[in-house]
């Protein structure tokens, strides 16, 4: 029983990591209606970006690494929606993945040529705190990205409902046509929300890093996988959505890797994603029509 | 009258010219993208030092008596099977006498499949092209073809060796248990067939083992195991990224094996820069480490062309001066229409090899075309790989 709930816990607390990769997929999606795929490459380049800030100053604090993945973060926000959304045709619905897709391939090549593959020790925080209750254990860096989590959570829904861009920013997933003719600058307001996700995939990202104990390429794609299972399994454009759908989708892959084996874990998962697909199509927390 | 004097003079001096230009071309191809990328970086810049080195020294004696030079051209098969097979197709196509790689050893158990597997069977159109494989390590390979070789560690015999010593070392320790990459053809391959086996060969009780993939992140089951398991020895047959997550994982969980043992393609840098504390006394046997003078100049040169010395890559050193003698011994041609004749003469020439000479010693050439290479025991200590134990 012991192990069980272990099992479990340890699959939830790093679902929390999920839930960040899917906050910032949903996030995107309920602005603009579409899917940015390289939303996961581009956190783990703003986290790769954070290293560049340890090397630079020679013992640079966690904290400092973590403040340079936010801020590269939100540049490389800016960068994808400049290159696959501003001048791509959004109209056509596979412009902008198969851009993104493309994106997702560049950034994960450049980190590869910048690092020859190698992976890169990263900085943790709280990495040695664990909470013990008996045999029962539970690690301090996860409760951290948990916390995170539900505190963006917080922010981003303040954001967009007690501030004039939250306004703006719905007013623009609604009806860009209206939005634009009442005054409000679509493409600034587009421009920002990427900015916003990119801001949050950086710090995603750092604490990605912070929480694995190092940095690879191969981190991109199942963070893309995840990060859009657990954007469907939430709802398409639901934040609260996309943390329980986080932390679910943790929870199940430990179980079904306890119970079946690493090799059909995956195969697990994806079959949760289709059974939601049948039965919930609008996952846990469906937009209101 | 003068003119064609002159003409002629020319024309001689032109063929002269032509003569002292002619190449040997040696085609490279391993993993320059991807997560493997610095296997094939490294690959290649040992290739190209290598080559340096000899080009220097005048180049490659030819059947006529004249001298070509060695010209290293390399392609990134991206550690996939259809990029590597696409590529030895193209490298057939060029005017390559022999191809050396591939990294991945999923794509040379594919490859070696196209090459024609016995000499001379006309019944067989496979391809007829010498491949002299650096990198790709797991065990038997080279017995698909005839045209294939190689030049990698015998695993078995360095986890063997290695198991031995340990027994005699640490008599107290008694029990193996052991953590796989479940879905990469090495890891997979040397821990099943290779160390678990290695270890009940030693007189070890192996406990069991433990699973994970090679893009998983959260290791808290596996180390769960690892700990409930509790034995002396954890073996973990996976490469450096998950092999430091799982580390850091153990860290985290109070696993303290009294020893620990890892794969052989983890005693690189790679494992260093990604979690050096925590791989503090991992032991690993290998086949390259800078100790006798032709090692350390083998790495100064490499590094000059931008690339690490570690166990594989210097093995593609040691194949460029391989093949040299091989061409020398069997009097290639380096001319383009007798191409074909020449690729069979390096086959033939390495065929008949019994024994060459590596950066660590004398390597033992074995009858299914591969390579019984010299070996020690490195432990991470202090942030670097320092020789532990020399059984030979």
């Amino acid at each position: 029983m012991l192990d069980f709930l272990q099992t479990l816990s340890d699959g939830v607390l790093f679902g929390a990591i999920y839930a960040l990769i899917g906050i910032g997929f949903t996030l995107v999606f309920g602005v603009m209606h579409k899917i940015n795929m390289a939303y996961a490459a581009a956190s783990v380049g703003g986290a790769y970006a954070g290293l560049l800030v340890l090397k630079a100053v020679v013992v640079a604090p966690a904290w400092m690494v973590f403040l340079g993945a936010f801020l590269a973060g939100g540049m490389l926000g800016w960068l994808v929606y400049v290159t696959c959304f501003h001048f791509i045709p959004l109209s056509s619905p596979l412009a902008p993945l198969m851009s993104t897709v493309g994106m997702l391939l560049l950034i994960d090549e450049v980190i590869v040529h910048l690092t020859a593959g190698m992976p890169q020790n990263y900085p943790a925080m709280f990495d040695d705190v664990m909470l013990r209750f008996g045999e029962f254990t539970l690690r301090g860096d996860l409760l951290l990205v948990f916390g995170i989590s539900v505190l963006a959570m917080i922010g981003l829904l303040a954001l967009l409902y007690r501030s004039r861009l939250g306004l703006a920013t719905r007013a623009v997933a609604q009806q860009p046509i209206a939005a634009q003719l009442c005054g409000i600058r679509v493409t600034r307001v587009n421009a920002l929300t990427f900015v916003i996700a990119g801001l949050l995939g950086g710090l995603a990202g750092a604490l990605i890093g912070a929480s694995v104990g190092a940095l690879s390429p191969l981190l991109t794609t199942p963070l893309t996988v995840k990060g859009l299972v657990v954007t469907v399994i939430g709802g398409l454009g639901s934040i609260p959505g996309a943390i329980v759908a986080g932390l679910l989708v943790g929870g199940f892959e430990n179980l079904f890797q306890q119970f079946r084996g690493v090799t059909e874990r995956d195969m697990y998962v994806m079959l949760l994603l289709f059974a939601f697909l049948v039965f919930r199509p609008g996952g846990l927390f469906p937009a209101k029509s | 009258m003068k003119k064609i004097a002159i003409a002629v003079a020319v024309a001689l001096a032109a063929g002269s010219a032509y003569a002292q230009e002619k190449t040997v071309k040696i085609a490279g191809f391993g993993a320059k993208s991807g997560v493997v990328r610095s296997f094939g970086v490294n690959s290649e810049a040992a290739m190209i030092a290598a080559a340096d080195v000899i080009n220097n020294q005048g180049g490659v004696k030819l059947a006529d008596g004249s001298k070509a030079k060695i010209a290293v051209e390399f392609y990134d098969d991206r550690c996939t099977a259809e990029e590597g097979i696409s590529i030895i197709r193209r490298i057939y196509g060029t005017d390559a006498v022999v191809a050396v790689g591939p990294t991945c050893s999923n794509v040379a158990e594919p490859l070696f499949g196209i090459l024609q597997k016995k000499v001379d069977d006309k019944g067989d159109s496979g391809l007829q092209m010498p491949v002299f494989t650096d990198v790709a390590i797991k065990i038997g390979l080279a017995r698909i073809s005839e045209w294939a070789f190689r030049n990698v560690p015998n695993e078995t015999t360095m986890y063997s060796s290695l198991f031995y010593w340990l027994k005699t070392k640490y008599p107290d320790v008694q029990s193996v248990y052991g953590g796989v990459e479940e879905d990469f053809a090495h890891s997979r391959a040397s821990w099943y067939a290779v160390m678990k086996d290695r270890a009940e060969a030693n007189g070890y009780k192996v406990i069991g083992n433990s699973k994970w993939l090679v893009n998983d992140t959260n290791f808290s089951t596996q180390v769960r195991e690892i700990k409930h398991a509790n034995a002396d020895i954890v073996a973990i047959s996976a490469h450096p990224f998950t092999t430091c997550g799982v580390l850091k994982e153990m860290q985290r969980q109070g696993v303290k094996p009294k020893l620990l043992v890892g794969l052989t393609s983890s005693s690189s840098l790679e494992t260093l820069q990604g979690c050096a504390k925590q791989a503090e006394g991992i032991i690993i046997p290998t086949s390259f480490a800078p100790v006798t003078k032709e090692g350390k100049a083998a790495a100064e040169t490499t590094a000059k062309f931008k690339g690490a010395a570690d166990l594989h890559s210097m093995a593609a050193w040691e194949n460029i001066f391989i093949l040299k003698q091989v061409m020398e011994s069997e009097g290639i041609s380096a001319d383009k229409s007798q191409l074909q004749a020449d690729r069979r003469k390096v086959r033939d020439g390495l065929a008949k090899l019994k024994q060459t000479q590596g950066l660590l010693g004398v390597t033992r050439r074995t009858e299914d075309r591969e390579a019984d290479k010299p070996y020690l025991f490195v432990q991470a200590k202090g942030g670097s790989w320092v020789v532990l134990h020399n059984p030979l």
